[in-house]
Formats: structure tokens, sequence, C-alpha cells
């Protein structure tokens, strides 16, 4: 008994130095179905890598939405993560009411920043003014997805898909005329304004004027926009469709063409299956000179506020938007790279994507990208929900342009802080 | 009683009234917990502008609810959820009754009719929203293909505007048939057969003179409670809306759950949703004193 006691101690004399060391850091994320094999392969390897870091998982939210909910609400309690995932059109949800670390002046003292693949455009993504909200872990663009089967069969080479809205109108048609059901194209105009900004971005045009006092979508940039989606319907034959039912229809080979986030890419190679040949390439712009593309996804985000642990926390975010936590998001979803080094390194993506040409498409567009704008204020998430209200009537073609035009301008104007 | 019985009396009465509040004392407790203080909660809280993960608030009166009144979203919010809710109880209503009458009427797999029916109650709402989605699919669900067999145009159920709040009641109505079936079942097995052989006796032959005159006054009660449970589960849609439609197309299948959930968490402006809450809740008060009211009023057979 004496020698077990003895024992015992002995070994808690050994083990307090290292327990003392041990900073433990509680990381959350949204979307399990998505993100949880990715985290635990890049919690694992982060931890074997510093041994002096003990990594757990709160448990994870099912959307953004609830992912961001949570924040909120454990801000400032104990309960609160130190690391959360945050969609990128929501960051200035956070930084408008302060909560989270702005990460510059840790990024303003760390020498090997640039060298590690860090690049200005990567910063931008997760940047609202100044504050430097989080760092960008898992980047989208919209692209373009077909169905060569259905693009053969029309007289279409696959080969060779038209760059402009007019060429896939023209092809659309053609393929809605197979009958059967058959649909020419979705766009996946719902749920958010991601894909109309990609209309409106890519015609060179902006949500707001540059002091985010007005409108700037009320221009001709605006009007070309909403005209292209209203051409989808009235020249492309484009269905009225769900969102889910635009994957469906995709997936079951009855839509030759369909328009969304990259971010989608694994899920829909998976739901093809060997039903016909998928290939992807770049979204047509309506201003190629001009034209930008949205950004999708989310940014890590630090939330700690104790000193101790906001440089193991920073370190973790560094390791996760870094080339290793790029190399494991990207295959296992269909996200961009936001690290330079992870796209270019032999070690991490190139291989990839030499031997995987369906996601070369999102990655060819990453020079394009520029932020997803998000909306000053307390009206910041409701003014997008009002757009694609707006978005839905034209679609229905129950409005036109022009008047669709004014309403967004109107409903987006009264949603704007005064 | 005598007269020297009644001071013990007393001191009986007394203790027997402590004991009647300890005995109450749990389900007061978890009513002022559960209940009264959340209610409370939310009516002070819809006097504020608060927004989640904001500190800066305000007290605005009844600012929120002068919103609301001219509030658009809140106002099809409404009228949708009045229309699902006047389709889906009538119709489910009148199939519950149908199918507990022919389920009880009949003498072969009864229990499975009954199981079959019931399904619909008991599963996940939210995997079998899927089902329906695809079911409901406009091209390739199997709904417009039969539709198209027999030569009808294709439905576009939950994507079009017009028709997004019909499809949703369809589902609805699926849901809620077998759950009024249950309690029709229970309340047509409590009718005395003694009952429907004097009726036909006195010359009700048919078996709608006896329907008409034994089994419907009898299931009056039951009838009504069905009804009222029906409305208030109708008036509590969300999940259908939350996986299938999101209020939309262009704010086609805005309900009032799934409303003041969009106002508070998705636009995180609690305030006002707590506003929302609070009208919700005196709709569903109001549903349930009318039920209340009239069940004690009514006359029971049997």
């Amino acid at each position: 008994m004496r020698y077990m006691l003895g024992m015992i101690t002995g070994l808690a004399l050994i083990a307090s130095p290292a327990l003392a060391d041990t900073t433990e850091i509680t990381v959350h994320y949204p979307m399990p179905g998505f993100f949880k094999d990715v985290m635990d392969k890049i919690a694992t390897e982060y931890m074997h890598q510093h041994p002096d870091v003990k990594i757990t998982f709160a448990s994870p939210s099912a959307t953004y939405e609830d992912g961001l909910q949570l924040m909120l609400r454990e801000a400032g309690s104990p309960e609160m993560p130190d690391v959360s995932f945050i969609g990128l059109n929501r960051l200035r949800v956070l930084a408008e009411r302060n909560i989270g670390v702005d990460l510059k002046p840790l990024i303003d003292k760390d020498s090997n920043f640039k060298s590690e693949g860090f690049s200005e455009t990567l910063l931008q993504l997760a940047r609202v003014h100044d504050r430097q909200v989080g760092l960008a872990f898992a980047a989208s663009d919209p692209i373009f997805y077909y169905n060569a089967d259905l693009v053969r069969k029309v007289g279409g080479d696959p080969d060779h898909m038209p760059t402009t809205w007019e060429g896939v109108f023209e092809l659309a048609a053609k393929i809605q005329a197979l009958g059967d059901g058959t649909a020419g194209m979705s766009y996946r105009w719902m749920g958010d304004d991601w894909m109309f900004s990609a209309l409106l971005f890519g015609n060179g045009g902006s949500m707001l004027t540059a002091d985010e006092k007005k409108v700037a979508f009320d221009g001709p940039e605006g009007l070309a926009a909403l005209k292209t989606l209203d051409n989808m319907v009235k020249i492309g034959k484009m269905p009225n469709l769900s969102s889910d039912a635009m994957v469906q229809s995709f997936t079951a080979g009855k839509t030759g063409m369909f328009f969304w986030t990259t971010g989608a890419l694994r899920s829909i190679i998976k739901g093809v299956g060997d039903k016909f040949e998928l290939r992807t390439t770049k979204i047509p712009l309506l201003n190629p000179e001009k034209g930008h593309l949205p950004t999708g996804g989310n940014a890590a985000v630090m939330f700690t506020t104790n000193p101790a642990k906001q440089q193991a926390v920073y370190e973790f975010l560094k390791f996760a938007a870094g080339p290793f936590g790029e190399s494991v998001v990207v295959p296992g979803t269909g996200y961009v790279p936001t690290n330079e080094n992870a796209a270019k390194d032999e070690k991490y993506l190139k291989t990839f994507y030499d031997q995987n040409p369906l996601f070369r498409a999102g990655r060819d567009q990453i020079p394009l990208m520029v932020p997803w704008y998000s909306f000053p204020g307390n009206n910041g998430v409701k003014v997008t929900q009002t757009m694609v209200d707006d978005l839905g009537q034209l679609v229905e073609q129950k409005i036109t342009p022009e008047e669709a035009q004014k309403a967004m301008a109107q409903d987006v104007s009264k949603l704007l802080p005064r | 009683m005598s007269e020297a019985a009644k001071s013990p009396s007393i001191a009986f009465d007394a203790m027997r009234e402590r004991a009647a509040w300890w005995l109450v004392a749990p389900s007061v407790v978890l009513i002022v917990v559960l209940l009264v203080i959340p209610t409370l909660a939310i009516i002070g809280l819809s006097l504020t502008d608060l927004d989640l993960g904001n500190p800066d608030w305000n007290f605005i009166g009844v600012q929120n609810y002068v919103d609301l009144a001219s509030d658009r979203t809140f106002r099809i919010s409404i009228r949708n959820t009045a229309l699902y809710v006047a389709i889906v109880t009538p119709v489910s209503v009148t199939l519950g009754l149908g199918a507990a009458i022919l389920i009880e009427a009949g003498t072969e797999l009864r229990g499975f009719f009954r199981s079959a029916y019931f399904l619909p109650v008991v599963s996940l709402i939210v995997a079998m929203a899927t089902v329906w989605q695809y079911l409901m699919h406009p091209t390739i669900g199997p709904i417009n293909l039969l539709l198209n067999l027999v030569g009808l145009p294709s439905v576009n159920f939950l994507g079009s505007s017009d028709v997004v709040i019909y499809g949703l009641a369809i589902i609805g109505i699926w849901q809620a048939t077998g759950f009024a079936m249950v309690l029709f079942l229970a309340g047509l097995s409590a009718i005395d057969p003694q009952l429907y052989q004097a009726a036909e006796i006195d010359g009700a032959k048919s078996w709608w003179d006896r329907f008409w005159l034994v089994t419907w006054p009898i299931l009056a009660p039951t009838t009504l409670f069905v009804t009222t449970l029906t409305m208030i589960n109708a008036v509590k849609v969300f999940e259908t809306v939350t996986t299938l439609t999101q209020g939309g197309p262009s704010k086609s299948s805005e309900v009032l759950l799934w409303t003041i959930y969009e106002e508070g968490f998705i636009y995180l402006h609690l305030g006002s949703a707590s506003a929302m809450a609070v009208v919700f809740i005196a709709v569903l008060l109001v549903l349930i004193i009318i039920q209340t009211r009239t069940l004690d009023k009514r006359v029971h057979y049997g």
C-alpha cells in the first residue's frame, strides 16, 4: 500500500510540470457534414507537432447561422470556445459588435507571416475596415458545372464551352429542347445574395457606393446583371426550382449546366457517380476586363481574451489556414486554397490538381476573387434576404428586370443605417 | 356532522390544504420556471431593441408592436399561416374521421392500417420532408410523373410562389391525418354498439343515417377536441418550412414560427422577434380558451 502511494506521488511529480505547460484550446466549427473529418485531421496533426497543446472540440453547429448565434450568445462567458469558423459574410456582424480578437497586432509582430504563404488577397477576405477579424480558411468561388453527355447530344463541344452568357443560353435552350423534363441550365440564385453578386461583380459592379451610404447597383451594371438573370429564364428556359431540387435534378442527369459554388464539388461528384460525365469550367463574366467574383466560405476567428492562450490560438489559426490545413480542406470539399504556398508546393496540392481536373475551375478563378460583400448596420443580414425576395419575383417572371432593380434599390436603402 | 367534531375538522382542513399545496408544488414550480418566467422574459424582451450579441440596447416601449402592425413580412406570414390552417385542419380532420370509421368497420388488417396511418405522426418530419421534396420535384418527382401520365401538367409544388403553401399543406395533411385518426378511433370504440342496433330498429337503415344520428353526435366532443388540437399543431408549422422552403420563394411560404425564427436568429433582432412571439402566444391562447370553454358547455352523450 505504502509502495503504491509512493508510486502515485512519484508519477504525479513527473506529470505535473508537463500538465502545467499544456495549453488547452477549444475549437468550434459549423457544418460537421462538410468539416468534421477535415477538422479532426488538422487537430491531430497540430497536436502531433505541438505536444504542449491540447485541442478539444465544442459540439459543432449545423449551419453558419447557428454557429454565429452560438458565438454571439456565449461571447464573454466561460463556455465560449477559443476559436470558431465563421461564414465570410458574417464577419462584419462580429466586427460591429466588437466580438472576437483583432488579429492585426499579432500579425504585425509576426515576421514569418508573408513567407508562410499568407498573401494580402487572403487577408482582405476576412478584413472589415482595419480590423483583421480572422484568417480565411475555406474559400470558394462560383463555377460552371456541366453534363458533358447532354452537351454532346445537342452537338456542343464539351472541351470548348461557351464563355459568354449568351452562348450559355443558346446551348441551354438546345438542351431543354431534348424534352423529357430535361432542363438546359440552373443558376443557384436563392438562399443569399452570393450568386447575384457573381453577376454584379462579374460586370464590374458593386453593392453600395464606396462610403456605404447609397445603393450602387441601381446603374447600368446592376441592370445588366438582372437582365442576365431574366434571360436565364426567358432564353435559357431555366425552370423555377428550389435550391435542393436544382442539385437533385443536375446530379440525376436532368440538367445540362449548373452554376454554383466550387465548395459543393465533392458532394456533387458523389451525387453524380457514374450517371454521366461531369465536367467543370470557369463561370462566364459579363465584363471579362473588369469583372470579379465573390468569395464564399469561412474564416478562423480567435475569441479567447486570455493573453496566455492567444499565442497558441494564433499558431493554430495559421496552421489551419496554412499549407497543411489547406491540403486537407481542398480535396475534402472542393474549396480553393487561400494559402499561396499550399497551391504551388509539390508536397501539398500541386499533384492533387494535376490528377483532379474538376477541381481546377475554382482554383483558376482565384485571381478574380474579391470579398463577399456584407452590408453595414443592424440590418446587415436582413438586407440580403429582401434582395433575394425581389430576385425571386424576377425569376418567376412576375416583374421585369427594371422593376426588380427599382424594388431592390428601395428595399435595400430602407435597411441601410441612417 | 356533530358539534363536537367541528374544531378538529378545522385543523384537519388546514392540514389538508397544506398537504394539497405540497402535492401540487412540483408542478407549480415547473410551470413557473418553464412557462411563466420565460413568457414574462419574452414580454420584457419585446419592449426592447436588443440585438443578439449587441451590448447596447434600449427600452423602447411598445414600438416593436407598432412596427409589427405595418411589417409586410409579418402580415404575409399571418395570412399564409391562416391559409395553411384553413386547409390542413378541415381536410385532415375529415380524412382522419373517414379512416377511423373505415378501420373500425373493417375486420381484417386493422392493426396494419392503424399503424400505417399513424406512422407519419411518429416519423421524424425533417427526414420525411426530404422524401417529400423528392416526391414533389417538378421534373423528376414521382407525383409529377403521375400527373403527366394522366395528361395533367407538372406542378412546381415547392418552387412556385403561387402553390408553395398548398404543397406544404399537402405534407401537413399527411402528417395530421394519422393523429386525428387515432383520436377518432378512441372516440369510436367508446360508442355502445347497442345504440346502432336501437337506431336500426327505429328505422335508421342506411349507413349514413346511422352515422348522422348516432356516430356524429356522440363523437362531437372528440371532433371538437381533434379540431382544436389539429389547428394548434397547424399554427405551429415549422419543420417543413425550415427544411424545404425557408419561407420562399419571395416570402410566399412565410409562416409565423419561421418568421419569428428568421427575425430572431438569422437577422439577430431579438426585440422584434420577441414581440412576434408574444403575438403568436396570444393566438394560441385564444384557440385554447375557445376549446376549453366550448368543451365545458358541451353536452356529453354516452
